[in-house]
């Protein structure tokens, strides 16, 4: 991967500070020319960038990242194997093969490592940019459970996240000049130990992230907003540091402070596609010209991480990027289907953090790692309904900066797709070694980074690390 | 010597008496506890030293859930946030499907939101106020007497109790000293303002925002 010089990027912590404060005064005050902050900002993105892209309700590993021959695993041996690809319940839509996937070989990466069940589609192009970890033990069957593991790398209390989410863990340890270090859309985003710098701005859909990010409609008068921002900006009164001086109050100053910030910026018109400078070409590229505002398709959400992350607006984005995946009672088709519109998605988001060249050099995508999970898999048997039920053995997928591409660390077992025990400094199976966690593989994103991964008690996967 | 007995034998009477009367003790059964004193029978209790406890005393402050910031608003401004009911889950609101506890923690969206709603209804409710010609039919101008004229002409002592009226309202705790100060300052300086420019409500819409938008608001 390649540096940013930190000069270049990253304008003086004071510089920023002091164009923030100045530039509150901008939107606030009706749209005042204020030019000391637009030069003194100097929006860039920051040197490593982060996407956790969430598929909610359990997806089906078979169709995704670990999939099975359907010549070995037939319906005859069933009862022997445990596990019915189904493959061939596919054959009625001609967008999926009913094989497991190889990607064409690219030139001067050779051949792909790396097998993809008959849904991810287009994805699996970027086999070169791809690391898979297959049979991790989720320990659960509870959505809530699996998903906020997995957010967090520490196994919940009952349902309840512990410590904090690993978009928050990385933004509070690398502290990014960004105006809104991380957004978590529509997913859950937790901080237990950082200040309010490091809370996600947490928003259910692109309409709440531009009315976050606009400035109010009803302002007023220019002369009188100045004396209210000047009233605001005055020293505050014993009683006032009483009550903030333990959390509430301090975090909630922070957040009026970097919502100061975020509307001098403008930042809200980064995401109206609609009316961007450079939206003929994002809506073309995302095929969002048929669509309307607020974009809440799968690729909508798509164009937003990638503009939050070209803008230089965020280090790390949190998305929900599909659902529809809990099919109990759905048919391989549905639940295929529902899969293919998050993997197109992220294969738009992927192709265009490659097409974009980042200030630091190389691409977007030297300089972002992006980790896809669920909350667990879906059995390998179909029930009785003709959908799958919850499955302990999942998978995830890592891509990008700092972890080895074109790769597959552990599998899954042969008999019902049990979770493997490995030698986790080796990745070699090992029936004496340990199961992969979800803590494993956020020791493994945080240590990506270079960054601390203490809190989650374990080493990371190093045969993964780039 | 007759005289003497009788004598010791009636005090002896009477203080028998007194002691039954003071302290008339229970019938003790086998494995009854002893009585223990209580401990704050004699003075009271001294609140902790603020300085062994980090400069505080009591539990830190928390911020309100939505259902109490609606209420909030009505009560004190009087009218309700149009848009809350749907900015809500992004306030905090759980929805009892996928988010099963009210996130309270007052974030940037919050902080937004509070600032959007704190506009909406401070603006209107002063505007409304300047055609209200009845001092207790108005909420943030009730001890301006007669109709609102000129806010220019309120004396001192006018404007600072209704600044302490307000922060009374929005708070529950007066302004005093050197921030009740801050607060005229600005009162006064966007009456001349708003007189200026024909917007009397402006005045009142600024403080109400100023306070709406306090951190004081917000916790209990």
């Amino acid at each position: 991967m390649k540096k940013t010089p930190p000069d270049e990027l990253r304008p003086a912590r004071r510089t920023f500070l002091k164009a923030a404060a100045g530039f509150m005064g901008s939107t606030l005050l009706g749209g005042v020319p204020f030019r000391a902050f637009a030069q003194a900002t100097n929006l860039a993105p920051p040197d490593r960038c982060f996407v956790f892209v969430y598929f909610a309700g359990g997806w089906d590993q078979l169709l995704a990242f670990d999939p099975r021959d359907p010549d070995e695993f037939t319906p005859d041996r069933v009862t022997e194997t445990r596990i019915l690809p189904g493959y061939s319940l596919l054959s009625t839509d001609t967008r999926f093969q009913t094989r497991p996937l190889i990607p064409a070989e690219k030139s001067g990466v050779g051949r792909s490592n790396i097998a993809f069940g008959p849904a991810v589609g287009r994805l699996a192009d970027h086999y070169d940019l791809m690391t898979v970890v297959r049979g991790i033990n989720m320990t659960t069957l509870g959505h809530e459970v699996g998903y906020r593991y997995f957010l967090t790398g520490k196994q919940p209390n009952g349902s309840a996240a512990r410590g904090s989410s690993t978009a928050t863990e990385i933004v509070g340890q690398m502290k990014p000049t960004v105006p809104i270090a991380s957004i978590a859309y529509n997913i859950e985003s937790y901080n237990d130990r950082y200040g309010g710098y490091a809370n996600a701005l947490r928003v259910s859909g692109l309409n709440d992230l531009v009315l976050t990010l606009s400035p109010s409609t009803r302002q007023l008068d220019s002369d009188i907003e100045k004396q209210l921002i000047d009233f605001n900006g005055q020293p505050i009164s014993c009683e006032e540091a009483a009550y903030g001086a333990r959390g509430v109050g301090t975090t909630y100053e922070n957040s009026r402070g970097q919502m100061g910030a975020v509307m001098a910026n403008k930042l809200s018109d980064a995401f109206k596609f609609q009316t961007a400078t450079e939206a003929g070409g994002l809506l073309d590229f995302y095929g969002l010209r048929n669509q309307a505002f607020p974009f809440n398709s799968a690729a909508g959400r798509a164009a937003t991480v990638a503009t939050a992350l070209k803008k230089g607006i965020s280090q790390c984005v949190s998305i929900n990027l599909t659902g529809g995946l809990d099919t109990h009672f759905g048919t391989q088709l549905t639940h295929a289907s529902n899969l293919r519109v998050g993997f197109d998605a992220l294969a738009l988001l992927v192709d265009d953090l490659r097409r974009t060249s980042h200030p630091g050099g190389g691409n977007f995508m030297d300089h972002t790692t992006i980790m896809v999970f669920s909350e667990f898999a879906r059995t390998p048997l179909i029930n009785s309904q003709g959908g799958r039920d919850h499955h302990l053995c999942s998978s995830c997928m890592l891509m990008g900066a700092g972890v080895k591409h074109n790769y597959v660390f552990g599998r899954s077992g042969d008999i019902g797709m049990a979770p493997g025990t490995f030698d986790l400094r080796t990745g070699a199976a090992d029936p004496n070694g340990t199961n992969i966690f979800p803590e494993h593989v956020i020791a493994t994103v945080l240590a990506s980074a270079n960054l601390d991964y203490s809190i989650t008690r374990v080493d990371p996967l190093r045969p993964i690390l780039a | 010597m007759r005289r003497l007995v009788l004598t010791a034998l009636l005090a002896l009477v009477a203080g028998c008496t007194q002691g039954s009367v003071d302290a008339p003790k229970p019938v003790e059964r086998d494995g009854q506890l002893e009585p223990v004193n209580n401990p704050h029978a004699q003075e009271p209790v001294p609140l902790p030293d603020p300085e062994a406890q980090g400069g505080h005393v009591g539990r830190a402050p928390r911020r309100i859930t939505v259902a109490q910031l609606k209420e909030s608003i009505r009560t004190v401004v009087g009218r309700d946030w149009s848009e809350l009911e749907s900015r809500a889950q992004s306030l905090g609101r759980a929805d009892f499907a996928l988010i099963a506890s009210e996130n309270t923690e007052p974030n940037l969206v919050f902080a937004k939101f509070l600032d959007d709603g704190a506009r909406e209804v401070c603006m209107l409710q002063a505007a409304a106020e300047l055609n209200q010609a009845d001092p207790q039919l108005r909420v943030l101008s009730r001890s301006i007497p007669g109709k609102l004229d000129d806010l220019r002409k309120l004396t001192d002592a006018q404007v600072r109790t209704l600044m302490v009226e307000q922060s009374t309202r929005f708070w529950g705790a007066p302004l005093s000293g050197d921030e009740l100060t801050r607060y005229v300052n600005l009162f006064t300086q966007a009456a001349v303002r708003a007189e200026t420019l024909k917007k009397r409500d402006q005045a009142l819409a600024v403080v109400c925002i100023a306070m709406m938008t306090d951190s004081r608001f917000i916790t209990y």
